[in-house]
């Protein structure tokens, strides 16, 4: 009798539930209150003591006792209070010696650092200080009132937030386009006197790196726009690191969970029962994956309703949710051991909380952040809401990376993969493999080409965002090679999984034309998602270099063809040993292009 | 408890870990973070000081200037990377929109000892890199502009703060706090954590794999085991701290006293270890046991970083040079603490090495 596909997911779903809670009811719950409530008051005693990790990195002395006193406020800094001539007598011993009011640092690098540091005790000092004046408008005659202008140009203009206005000259600019009346703004602060001064006190009370990193999301508009001109700051949004810890964290730390299940199974062959049962694969690993999925879910509507943000702000966390769930499942099936599984896994989430982290910290400042949908709630929450495009445009890749992911787990999930022992990248190989049909290898190798693209974007996305700071030419040099490799391994995968499972090895036929058919498959790939989603970045300098290959067809069909050829006929040629020679070949002709297409290469 | 057993399974874990390739994992995560180095560098330190970002230098950016001439005109249009042009409003922002200005200063006509404030209003580009670090230089030229106005209404101050006269020579410096005192603690204790868990995995694996039997039944002791197994995770620490350093001393970045380092990083890892030897034990099965562990050691975290001179503290210190023999005290408690528990571990694995299993 066959069961419908729906019901056999619910009944591996309710299965894993209740295994899931037996296992962890054996006494976990009780040492989880504890160090839940452990772990409160832990919080409590570091916001009360504060956090002692910098304490005395630096040496001052000083003749100065009052100036001294203020000083010794700050953890930082130890003082030592002497006399002037026994001060200059040991002055290799300190960073900075102040005698009277005059402050001399030791040149070096860690005296630079002190330097500044000091300088910005003073500062708050002297804000202390100020703000206790009666004639306020004596001690802050200056405030500003900072407002953002949109700019007109796309981000296809400004790429990499270079300067692209034309060089300084000496009359004042000329707008090429209408001149839009402005309102004259105000002359007058629109505040009391009072309200500046607990405005003021408030943010110095909150200026140090401590509470930079606690302080949750953002919301010191007492006094709106208007500010001290040492209250300026550019908007780096600090939120981003907290939005990890508070959203990402628990959803990395859920889907270990799930990992663990799916090793479970093939630890002593466990999981031979559930293969026995008559479930399709597919059913079996999304009823395994379902409660988790629920759980994860549940975790962060429970966050969205505690930092009370709009419901809204869930749609950018599902691909996320997915993508994890997906990636622990093929961790949990490619790992031989715990450590391996741990191993793996620490690899991974370091790599996606980068993919993740990295380009939400340049929410406010640069276009390249909507890569990582965590800049979707960055900017949620900054109530900047987000389009439907933008959605698309960064949460794409992880929908079809997860989908692909969860297809290759699938496949592959079968006595004979689950309980082979092989090392992990002959397991890889495998893996891959199982989508190549030996019968009709080039139609496989057509549609493996295609299926790395997400990877592929991923990887170079990464890549970009690695890259994009550095000084420019350096910046589009490194992000050729790194894109040339990136395209290299991912093509030559399928040429490499087919020559491992022929029994005779590849045949000439199979070396050019299946360079041929995964070249096609990459290319329609690539030209497909480009156009669905990353128009935007494919139009700056950067993404003009990592996408270079669509101007023309033929072109970079015999690019991509002809270096995964020069792979194939290394592997046919020499066998496995040339496998990286041929990749470094490959990669040299693919930049030689590249830079050839650009420009800097003339023929 | 025979010690060449102990490193007959200490010899075997480690072979384990090598012929995983699974320190290559760590190592090529070493990497990929030190591949960030370049984004650390500008993007981190620019998080942990926004400050950082006047460090862009090398371009004029122009300024529109509304109002009458005076003291903040000179000032904008003195500085080496600004250049103010005097212009009116609307035609200011059409320019700023285009990108032709990178920001723009409305300067009302209050008289500079006038009762009340001065306002100046500052139009900057949204979502731009560049208005970040234009902003910053704006915020310096603002601040000269302040000190300026303050002295001269400095009739009307009536408290007299300590004031000290810094040189302006010599350059300031950001990025040393930030390497010092958050990264190299950082990374060079992530490798402890990494080998806590480590051990739960060894442990739990013996245990889920069924393979303990096969163990015991040769010569082998349960002790033996357990110490055998926390020998090895202990060994790989200071390689992968060593690493560390000794990429950041190839980054240019030197560190002080690492060995001192090192031996703090590895008492310290002791007792992470002999935790998690203990989650593992009472569990005997991953999930639970690493669940508790990584909860743990958040606790044990928090609370070591809110007591002065913590094992952290002292390696930061130790990193800059401020510490005199001060920390061999703290290192010899941290030990005494270590054997403590080690003593306490061996009781209750003797305990449950009698159980049935």
């Amino acid at each position: 009798m066959r069961i419908g596909y729906l019901h056999q997911i619910a009944v591996v779903a309710r299965w894993e539930l209740l295994r899931t809670l037996s296992t962890m009811g054996r006494g976990i719950l009780p040492a989880a209150i504890i160090l839940f409530v452990l772990l409160i008051a832990a919080s409590g005693l570091a916001a009360e003591r504060g956090i002692h990790i910098q304490d005395g990195i630096y040496r001052l002395g000083t003749d100065n006792v009052p100036a001294g006193e203020v000083i010794a406020e700050d953890p930082r800094f130890m003082v030592f209070i002497d006399s002037g001539a026994s001060l200059l007598n040991n002055r290799l011993f300190y960073d900075i010696i102040i005698l009277g009011s005059e402050v001399y640092v030791q040149d070096t690098e860690k005296g630079r650092a002190a330097l500044t540091s000091l300088e910005r005790v003073f500062e708050s000092y002297s804000a202390f200080m100020n703000v206790q004046e009666p004639d306020l408008y004596a001690a802050y005659p200056l405030w500003i009132d900072r407002i953002y202008e949109r700019s007109e140009l796309d981000f296809s203009a400004t790429q990499s937030g270079q300067r692209i206005s034309p060089l300084p000259q000496t009359d004042a600019p000329q707008p090429s386009g209408p001149i839009l009346p402005i309102a004259t703004p105000q002359a007058s602060v629109p505040y009391e006197p009072d309200q500046l001064r607990s405005g003021i006190s408030r943010a110095a009370a909150q200026d140090d790196t401590v509470s930079r990193y606690t302080q949750l999301i953002a919301s010191d508009s007492e006094l709106g726009s208007f500010r001290t001109p040492n209250q300026l700051a550019p908007p780096l949004p600090f939120d981003s690191i907290i939005l990890i810890f508070v959203f990402i964290f628990p959803l990395y730390f859920t889907s270990q969970f799930f990992m663990m299940s799916i090793m479970n199974e093939r630890i002593e062959r466990k999981g031979e029962v559930l293969l026995s049962a008559p479930y399709r694969p597919s059913a079996i690993i999304l009823g395994k994956a379902l409660p988790y999925f629920v759980m994860m879910l549940a975790i962060s509507i429970l966050l969205i309703m505690i930092s009370s943000l709009p419901p809204k702000t869930i749609l950018p966390l599902i691909p996320v949710i997915l993508f994890f769930l997906s990636a622990a499942l093929v961790i949990g099936m490619l790992a031989r051991s715990f450590k391996e599984l741990s191993f793996l896994s620490i690899f991974f989430s370091t790599i996606a909380t980068s993919y993740l982290f990295f380009p939400s910290i340049f929410a406010n400042v640069h276009i390249v952040s909507l890569i990582s949908p965590l800049t979707l709630i960055v900017l949620e929450i900054q109530g900047d809401p987000f389009t439907l495009t933008d959605y698309f445009y960064s949460t794409s890749l992880f929908y079809l990376t997860s989908g692909i992911l969860l297809y290759a787990g699938a496949v592959n999930f079968n006595e004979e993969r689950l309980f082979s022992l092989h090392r992990l990248i002959p397991r890889t190989i495998e893996f891959i493999s199982a989508g190549i049909s030996k019968t009709y290898p080039l139609i496989s190798l057509f549609l493996l080409g295609g299926l790395v693209i997400p990877f592929v974007f991923m990887v170079q996305l990464m890549g970009l965002v690695l890259f994009f700071n550095l000084p420019m030419p350096l910046s589009l040099l490194l992000l050729i090679g790194y894109a040339a490799v990136t395209e290299e391994v991912a093509k030559s995968v399928g040429i490499y999984a087919l020559a491992k499972i022929l029994p005779g090895g590849l045949t000439w036929r199979h070396a050019i034309f299946g360079s041929a058919a995964t070249a096609v498959g990459f290319l329609a790939g690539e030209k497909l998602l480009l156009f669905a989603t990353i128009a935007q970045v494919s139009e700056s300098v950067f993404g003009s270099i990592m996408f270079l290959s669509l101007q023309v067809l033929w072109m970079p069909f015999l690019l991509h063809a002809g270096c995964l050829a020069v792979v194939a006929v290394a592997l046919k040629g020499g066998g496995f040993r040339w496998y990286l020679p041929g990749i470094a070949l490959a990669t040299i002709i693919h930049v030689v292009y590249n830079l050839t297409v650009i420009g800097v290469i003339t023929v | 408890m025979k010690s060449n057993n102990v490193l007959i399974v200490t010899k075997k874990e480690l072979f384990g870990i090598y012929a995983e390739k699974t320190i290559v994992f760590a190592i090529l995560l070493q990497l990929f973070i030190a591949l960030f180095s370049s984004f650390l560098m500008v993007g981190l330190t620019t998080m942990y000081d926004p400050n950082a970002l006047s460090g862009y230098q090398g371009v004029e950016y122009g300024i529109g200037y509304v109002g009458s001439d005076g003291d903040l005109y000179s000032i904008i249009d003195g500085r080496r990377d600004l250049r103010a042009y005097g212009m009116d409003l609307n035609t200011a922002i059409a320019s700023l929109k285009e990108r032709q200005l990178s920001a723009v200063v409305f300067v009302p006509d209050t008289p500079p000892d006038a009762e009340g404030p001065i306002l100046v209003t500052l139009y900057m580009l949204q979502n731009d890199i560049q208005s970040a670090i234009v902003e910053v230089k704006m915020k310096e030229a603002f601040l000269a502009y302040e000190e300026e106005l303050r002295t001269l209404r400095s009739d009307r101050l009536t408290l007299n703060p300590i004031r000290l006269n810094f040189p302006d020579s010599g350059g300031r410096s950001n990025y040393f706090e930030f390497v010092f005192a958050l990264l190299i603690p950082l990374l060079v204790f992530m490798p402890a954590i990494i080998s806590a868990a480590l051990i739960i995995d060894l442990i739990t694996e013996e245990y889920q794999s069924e393979t303990l039997e096969t163990l015991l039944s040769t010569t082998v002791t349960y002790g033996e085991m357990l110490w055998g197994k926390i020998l090895a995770c202990i060994a790989i620490v200071p390689i992968q701290s060593g690493a560390w350093l000794a990429l950041l001393a190839a980054n240019g970045i030197v560190v002080q006293h690492p060995l001192e380092i090192l031996l703090h990083v590895i008492c310290g890892s002791l007792i992470l270890i002999i935790i998690g030897a203990f989650c593992a034990l009472h569990y005997r099965e991953r999930t639970s046991a690493q669940f508790i562990f990584s909860t743990a050691v958040v606790v044990m975290i928090i609370i070591a970083m809110s007591v002065p001179y913590n094992p952290l503290n002292l390696i930061v210190r130790l990193a800059v040079g401020t510490i005199g023999s001060l920390h061999w005290i703290v290192l010899s408690g941290v030990l005494a603490l270590a054997l403590f528990l080690s003593i306490l571990l061996t009781r209750y694995a003797g305990r449950i090495s009698r159980l049935p299993r």
